[in-house]
């Protein structure tokens, strides 16, 4: 099925030079600390927590409405420490999704409400269905698609999902266009 | 299954085994010129890695190491995967060294059991140096193979020297002088080789198993005691392990993480990859991608008209073209035959004689020359002959009927519509390129670089009752250029169309407004 | 084991109803054991419960699938394979198995194998009467010298599946909405909680009012959200239902007497003497001890006067009993059966038909 436009409000987003839309109503703490490659979409309500450790996207990556991006911990004797979150091309994560690994690979797609437990490992091409909780330090091998509460393999992909992730992720950014002011 | 885009799956293309799959699950056999699926390749595996650490194994280790991973484990509680977590263990006396001992266990962090639980000792390396278990039984069953494959060697000794017997009597020159091979071998300071030269070679027998009278597996106090279920192992758990399959929650084990595989799928009729991946098992790339993705058009539905029996209505489709080439697509009716270049017959694989006469068949029969003059005809031929040549003992699988009824008709345009073909740097083109394609105003409602929005006209059944699911079709020809053929034997790219069924699921109907 | 020997062995599968037991020719343990179940259209199917030999068909092919690239890691191209089967098992189903296996995977070889008479290879003896207790049915055939005497098989419909059926009656007397559980509930209820008793309890547990006090009862959580009540006499008497005479007056240890009955009286004692118990159900806790009680409980019964029996022997089989029929087609694996007795591809694609003891087309002496 051919995506249909959705539209924002224009007044809503910002509009980087690199083709960052990023919504006014989200929560990006240590701004810093979080690079948007380009052509990456920030929707209302979704929370970046560059105050705790560097957060790095790649191009074309799709944060929904209410995800939470959270650099992973690791506890030790003495304490916590925070570590970066670096995230490739050509990533979807659904919304409400809470999302605490280490590596996410490229063309990655999160579902809806999934809890990425801490320091889990996304390899390239792979899907985490919606309602999915991995438990912390999980490894997703690439064309693998995890389900499930503890999230587990559940199936295969189709050696073409880079393609289709870029399509997807493209056409995303393609059709998120601004309301059109109706005079 | 729920993750969004990826599950629509409202067009189908028929794979020429039958089945309906999407255009992402398709391959493309270029030899073949037609489609193939999961179903109707051959998986071969080509490479094993550890789906944790991704580490790449050989095969013939893999197999030594019985497709497990040396240094990851499975939780046997719950099979998430166990992470090694360190411990920092003070020395007894503080004055002995200054440096803490750094030990590991293995913990569950989903639910949090570890192998401390069970008494397993920390080890002082993170990997590899994890106690195994092995069988009990293992020993016995050792010598009971090796009873029944010295029986069945000693069976065919003396059956050999049966026959042998029987058949020559002629007095070989060791009977006559009595020096046998193994004296031989001997004098010279070889190992003798006894399975071969002592046919009366003493098997081993296998003391056989005593039965017993007294049984005594009924334990008394379960009448008593109360039992506590997280104590006791369910029989997923007890099946992990198959060797033991404890009972108690004490006795279970980590369990080594079974390895995964990448593999590589063949053509069945012709032999060729249609995909073989990198070895790397972080790598998403392919040495070889005859993916049906990159060759045939893509269709997708971008809108339709509410759907009302025996009414007609609008279809809006678009048309991507993959290829490097431009293209052609036309429509044909949903039943119109499509030309399978070889009858596949029923059973088992077909001689070369019997494939090239069948050819001569198809190409002589009128029916089937429908969608396709006869010069291109006359070049698959070429490309075909050379292709069955190279078969040898592909068992290729029987068509099957497709399973979908049709309950929609589309009115079959007549005009065909022309794909540019594919360009990247059109991506950051902003202009709407001028194109001078003459255009059949009522087919193609709008156009860019390759892609094209095409209209149909399509017909619900009249005795369809309302919120049933709409299903039309079509047969999408197109002209396919083939580069394969042309590197092989130095000839320009092959041109011919390549027809196929398209499926597609439009929605539910509505009643009448 | 030396690499060019690991680098031979074969894949041997045993298919049962309920649980697939998968692993190599030679070793002693299978590698895993897992449910015979396929994802078909969409959801986990058993693979015995198919509509039609295609739906079958495609079934197998998928768990052919599994097996080779899941657990096997080797392409099964041109690689011989060996199968342990019921000698009741359906023909259909070995068809389709056969048709897969040649057609759709390119094996080279099928070794297809009984298991009653390979599970005696686990303990090195000839003659035995073997009682398989599995998931649907309870097969019990005496084999005598290595021959199965097949006239003399018996089988009734008791295993797991019934006495899910009657823990399930059970629990709904004490416990509402303990008709929708599902078959795994029911099978870890009674992997965790039930037992089989002993016969002087069992018998006053079927009166109306018992003499003796109950084991303890076992609450056992449902999905996190409700508590099922396991008393203790259902603890007892969830395997009553292999000891209970049907209307026929036949239960799992008439079998045993009635197969006894049927074979030479100078093989009566010597089988009676050697009893091999193989299936997942006779794992059962006091499942062994309670067999024989009622074999010499039943012995005094008119009916089995004959038969002359002092005592009943049982063997060991140097495996769990779930896996003893698989260890015995591992080990005639590894011999050169493999290579002397398999069905080869050719011989196969001759006449696209599995040779069957029931027709006489195979099993008559050729010259």
């Amino acid at each position: 099925m051919e995506l249909q436009d959705s539209y924002y409000d224009k007044s809503d987003y910002v509009e980087t030079a690199s083709g960052n839309k990023v919504c006014r109503r989200t929560v990006l703490c240590g701004s810093q600390n979080i690079i948007l490659q380009g052509k990456v979409i920030v929707q209302a309500e979704a929370i970046i927590r560059g105050d705790l450790a560097n957060v790095r996207t790649g191009r074309y990556c799709i944060i929904s409405k209410e995800a939470v991006i959270r650099p992973p911990y690791k506890k030790f004797s003495k304490g916590v420490a925070f570590f970066p979150l670096n995230m490739g091309d050509h990533v979807y994560i659904g919304e409400k999704s809470v999302v605490s690994a280490a590596v996410i690979g490229n063309y990655v797609y999160i579902g809806k409400n999934c809890v990425i437990g801490r320091r889990c490992e996304l390899k390239d091409c792979c899907v985490i269905e919606d309602n999915t909780i991995l438990s912390p330090e999980t490894v997703v091998p690439p064309f693998s698609r995890f389900g499930g509460s503890p999230g587990t393999q559940i199936g295969t992909l189709p050696e073409v999902q880079a393609d289709i992730m870029v399509d997807y992720t493209r056409s995303y950014y393609q059709h998120f266009q601004p309301n059109k002011i109706i005079l | 299954m729920s993750a969004g885009f990826l599950d629509i799956d409202c067009v189908k293309y028929a794979c020429t085994c039958g089945l309906l799959k999407t255009l992402q699950q398709l391959y493309f056999c270029r030899y073949c010129s037609e489609l193939r699926c999961t179903f109707c390749v051959s998986h071969e595996v080509d490479s094993h890695f550890c789906g944790k650490c991704c580490e790449n194994l050989p095969s013939a280790e893999a197999r030594v190491k019985k497709n497990r991973c040396v240094n990851c484990f499975i939780c046997p509680s719950c099979r998430q995967e166990l992470s090694t977590r360190a411990a920092s263990k003070q020395p007894a006396n503080p004055e002995e060294s200054k440096a803490t001992k750094r030990t590991y266990y293995l913990s569950c962090l989903c639910c949090r059991w570890s192998s401390r639980d069970i008494g397993l000792p920390d080890q002082t390396a993170a990997t590899g140096s994890w106690p195994k278990r092995e069988s009990i039984h293992s020993n016995r069953i050792q010598e009971i193979v090796s009873m029944y494959k010295g029986l069945q060697e000693k069976e065919k000794l003396d059956k050999e020297f049966f026959k042998k017997k029987q058949k020559e009597k002629i007095i070989s020159y060791t009977d006559k002088t009595g020096i046998t091979a193994a004296a031989l071998r001997k004098r010279i300071g070889l190992p003798e080789d006894k399975p071969i030269l002592k046919p009366k070679n003493a098997v081993k027998i296998v003391t056989p198993s005593k039965a017993d009278e007294n049984i005594d597996d009924f334990d008394e106090e379960v009448l008593t005691k109360s039992i506590n279920l997280l104590e006791i192992t369910s029989i997923d758990q007890r099946l992990l392990q198959p060797d033991v399959q404890p009972k108690e929650i004490s006795n279970i084990f980590p369990i080594q993480k079974i390895l995964s595989i990448k593999r590589s799928l063949r053509c069945r009729r012709c032999e060729h990859n249609v995909s073989k991946p990198e070895y790397n098992p972080n790598s998403i790339k392919f040495k070889i991608q005859l993916f049906a993705y990159y060759h045939i058009p893509e269709v997708r539905i971008v809108t339709v008209e509410p759907l009302r029996a025996g009414q007609a209505c609008e279809l809006i489709l678009k048309f991507t073209n993959p290829t490097q080439h431009q293209t052609t697509v036309s429509f044909l009716p949903f039943d119109s035959p499509i030309e399978v270049k070889e009858a596949i017959p029923e059973e088992g694989a077909i001689s070369q004689e019997d494939s090239l006469e069948e050819l001569d068949k198809s190409s002589l029969t009128p029916s089937k020359k429908k969608s396709s003059s006869g010069t291109k005809l006359m070049s698959l031929v070429d490309t075909h002959i050379t292709l069955t040549t190279s078969r040898s003992s592909a068992r290729a699988l029987s068509p099957r009927s497709i399973a979908e009824s049709i309950n929609c008709t589309v009115d079959i345009p007549s005009s065909t519509f022309i794909l540019p073909p594919r360009d990247d740097a059109a991506e950051y083109d902003d202009f709407n390129e001028v194109h001078n394609i003459q255009d059949d105003k009522k087919l193609v409602v709008w156009r860019k670089s390759n892609k094209a929005y095409i209209k149909l006209v399509v017909t619900p059944n009249e005795d369809m009752p309302i919120d049933t699911t709409v299903t039309t079709g079509f047969t999408m020809s197109h002209l396919y250029t083939n580069t394969i053929a042309s590197v092989a034997d130095n000839k320009k790219p092959q041109k011919f169309n390549h027809n196929m069924r398209v499926i597609l699921k439009l929605g539910k109907s509505v009643g009448l407004n | 084991m030396p690499l060019y020997e690991v680098e031979k062995s074969t894949i041997v599968l045993d298919i049962g109803t309920a649980y697939t037991k998968f692993g190599f020719t030679g070793e002693p343990v299978p590698r895993s054991i897992f449910r015979t179940q396929v994802k078909s259209k969409g959801q986990l199917r058993s693979l015995l419960d198919y509509q039609d030999s295609q739906d079958l068909y495609d079934m197998l092919v998928d768990f052919f699938h599994d097996i080779y690239f899941k657990y096997a890691l080797n392409s099964p191209k041109d690689k011989p394979i060996v199968i342990v089967e019921s000698l009741l098992c359906p023909i259909i189903f070995r068809e389709s198995v056969a048709k897969v296996l040649f057609k759709h995977y390119g094996i080279s070889s099928l070794l297809l194998l009984s298991s009653h008479l390979v599970s005696l290879a686990t303990l090195a003896v000839e003659t035995a009467l073997v009682l398989d207790v599995g998931y649907k049915e309870a097969v019990c055939i005496p084999i005598c010298y290595g021959l199965p005497m097949i006239n003399a098989w018996q089988s009734l419909d008791l295993g797991s599946c019934s006495i899910h059926r009657n823990l399930q009656s059970l629990l709904y007397e004490k416990n509402s909405g303990a008709e929708s559980l599902s078959e795994w509930i029911l099978e870890d209820i009674k992997v965790r909680c039930c037992f089989v008793t002993k016969r002087s309890r069992a018998e006053q547990l079927s009166l109306s009012k018992p003499e003796l006090g109950p084991c303890p009862e076992v609450k056992y959580p449902v999905e996190g959200n409700s508590i099922l009540r396991v008393t203790g006499t259902i603890r007892e008497k969830a395997y009553e239902i292999l000891f209970d005479e049907d209307n026929d007056h036949l239960c799992l240890p008439t079998m045993i007497l009635d197969a006894l009955m049927k074979v030479n009286v100078d093989l009566r004692n010597q089988l009676a003497e050697n009893i091999l118990l193989i299936g997942g159900t006779t794992m059962a806790m006091g499942f062994k001890s309670r067999l024989k009680e009622e074999l010499l409980h039943h012995m005094k019964e008119e009916r089995y006067r004959k038969l002359n029996i002092k005592c009943f022997k049982f063997h060991a089989s140097p495996s769990k009993e779930n896996y003893t029929a698989w260890l015995g087609g591992a080990i005639y694996g590894a011999t050169d059966w493999l290579n002397t007795k398999a069905l080869t591809k050719d011989e196969y694609f001759e006449d696209n038909r599995l040779p069957d003891w029931s027709d006489l087309k195979y099993n008559t002496r050729r010259p």
